[in-house]
């Protein structure tokens, strides 16, 4: 029998995405994951968006998921320029032991 | 759906300051010279004339009138004028404080000026704005901009790791914020907070709940609100001063703005059960943990700069219990929170003038006993700084005072229950705070001084420390006029 694919099966995708991002931003130590993690994560909220506008039939949601890939590609370029800029000063990027600060 | 080129009148600030920041950027691409303090002076002409444009615009409009812009994407009305106003001179005051930093602490970076106004183009975006997607776009030109701004002392290790912990929360946020604001257009279809408003009572609640609280929680963060905090502290340290007194000045005051028009203005009222168990909930006990928390931390601070910071993040409590009365429905609330937003944003930049002021080169001079004795050395310095903790602490006569005065009273006004004991522990806070406000002034005043301190000087930073206090000293003694904005 065939299975049709209908919203709910996206809207789940989504949030599973979402809950894998969520879980590799608190579990892993590199920063580069880390904004891969914060990725998959922008792109559920994306694929959540993209779905409802389709059940509404409403335009507005896909331009604004428009909007987010544009921001989503500036806030990492920002992101890896810092990388860059923390790896030069001490050839690691691992957040637990970025603990200069507090001290 | 057609473009109204008659729109583009009343968004003339956000205007301004994009082109004037994408100007700014270019020159700095083109200039050859070494010293950069004509981009500062272009920087302060910029966001004054933003500011000019605003206060036009909003003398223009009608007290009660409200205009939706471009297919309600952004709103213009008296109160986002009066925000975006207060964002072109928080952008201005951040414009002098930098030439003598930059100088003196060795990060001569032009860049500085064209993102600070970038920067400060996201926060008008949401002080105006009327659809998710502008709040979205607004929030993410801002915090792009001071991330970068964060970063720039590029050789600092310490400015670095703040820039990267600012990121990284910073982007982990936007990540909520976005799939709430997904959920809530999937409860509602569409994303015009005008018309989520009007369909608040017919949306699927558990969407609509659901996406609340993650929007709540991305804010949280933004505004460094416990228990999404633990990045601030970090961050405004390891920034540059400069870059520090506008992220907790202009930052926070934008992330309110937003939240007024999302929560208080279009999901607040009497829409009940939305108004009062959707999102007023958590924010009550955000308010509360914030207030206390901020302060309680505050005081075991040695730091100046971690000091104000948690000393930021206890006022971020009180702003949301401003918020709280606003979207119950109280009508005091928003004239309240304008005002508060106004006194504490001068206060924070006055204050870390003061801190640019004190330090000299290779010597931040941030621990709290390097203060000692300024007084009799810098008795002007001591006396700015004096004010601006005194009005953070909330004393008169200053505008700190009557700023948690009106937003408790605010909140006393909304007749709830909550409320009442969040302003119980507001008013027990206030009173905890003078403490670690004070110890600052002892130190300064009664201490013997340890070496010679030889300050930053410059005339611009010497505006900074005079204009802020004397405001603020003029907000706390004829309040009526900011309260009628």
């Amino acid at each position: 029998m065939l299975m049709t694919i209908g919203f709910s099966h996206f809207l789940v995708l989504a949030a599973l995405l979402f809950a894998i991002g969520t879980a590799g931003v608190l579990l892993r130590k590199n920063v580069l994951i880390i904004m891969m993690s914060i990725e998959l994560m922008l792109n559920a909220a994306n694929l959540t968006i993209l779905t409802f506008a389709r059940m509404h039939g409403d335009l507005g949601g896909h331009s604004f998921a428009m909007v987010v890939i544009a921001v989503a590609a500036a806030e990492v370029a920002v992101g890896l320029a810092i990388v860059v800029a923390i790896f030069r000063g001490r050839r690691h990027v691992d957040v637990d032991k970025m603990n200069i600060l507090k001290h | 759906m057609t473009f109204a080129s008659g729109d583009l009148l009343y968004i003339a600030p956000f205007l301004v300051l994009a082109l004037s920041g994408i100007l700014l950027v270019l020159a700095e691409a083109f200039y050859t010279g070494k010293d950069r303090t004509a981009l500062a002076g272009l920087t302060v002409a910029g966001a004054l004339s933003s500011t000019v444009v605003s206060v036009a615009l909003y003398r223009h409009l009608g007290a009660t009138e409200s205009r939706l812009l471009f297919t309600e994407m952004l709103v213009a009305d008296r109160t986002g004028y009066v925000l975006t106003a207060l964002f072109g001179v928080v952008a201005a005051l951040a414009a002098l404080l930098a030439p003598a930093h930059q100088r003196v602490h060795g990060w001569v970076v032009g860049e500085y000026y064209g993102i600070l106004l970038l920067a400060a183009s996201g926060m008008v975006l949401l002080a105006q704005a009327a659809n998710l997607a502008t709040v979205f776009l607004g929030v993410e030109t801002m915090s792009i901009g001071v991330y970068v701004m964060t970063a720039m002392r590029r050789r600092s290790k310490r400015g670095n790791e703040a820039a990267m912990k600012y990121f990284l929360m910073g982007a982990f946020s936007t990540a909520f914020l976005l799939y709430g604001m997904a959920l809530v257009y999937g409860a509602i279809g569409t994303t015009s907070l005008v018309q989520i408003q009007g369909r608040l009572v017919s949306g699927n609640l558990g969407l609509l709940t659901v996406g609340t609280f993650m929007m709540v929680a991305a804010f949280a963060f933004k505004i460094a609100a416990v228990p999404f905090h633990m990045w601030a502290p970090d961050a405004y340290e390891g920034a540059p001063t400069p870059v520090t007194a506008f992220m907790a000045a202009a930052v926070k005051a934008a992330a309110f703005a937003a939240m007024m028009r999302m929560f208080g203005q279009y999901m607040g009222g009497d829409r009940l059960p939305y108004g009062v168990i959707g999102w007023a909930s958590p924010m009550v006990v955000l308010a509360a943990i914030t207030i206390t928390v901020g302060n309680i931390a505050a005081i075991r601070q040695d730091n100046i700069k971690r000091m104000l910071a948690y000393s930021s993040i206890s006022h971020a409590g009180v702003l949301l219990v401003g918020l709280c009365a606003m979207g119950l429905g109280s009508a005091s609330g928003k004239p309240a929170l304008i005002y508060y937003l106004i006194s504490y944003s001068l206060t924070t930049m006055g204050a870390f003038a003061v801190v640019a002021y004190v330090g000299s080169k290779d010597q931040e001079r941030l621990d709290i006993d390097d203060w000692a004795g300024l007084a009799t050395r810098h008795p002007g310095a001591a006396l700015a700084m004096t004010l601006c903790l005194l009005s953070l602490g909330g004393m008169p006569p200053t505008g700190g005072f009557f700023a948690k005065f009106y937003v408790f009273k605010s909140a006393m006004d909304a007749q709830d229950q909550q409320l009442l004991w969040l302003t119980a522990i507001g008013v027990i806070n206030s009173a905890i705070s003078i403490y670690y406000y004070l110890r600052i002034v002892t130190t300064m005043y009664f201490k013997d001084p340890r070496g010679e301190i030889a300050p930053t000087r410059s005339a611009a930073l010497a505006f900074v420390m005079v204009a802020c206090p004397l405001v603020i000293l003029e907000m706390g003694l004829f309040p009526n006029w900011w309260l009628s904005l």
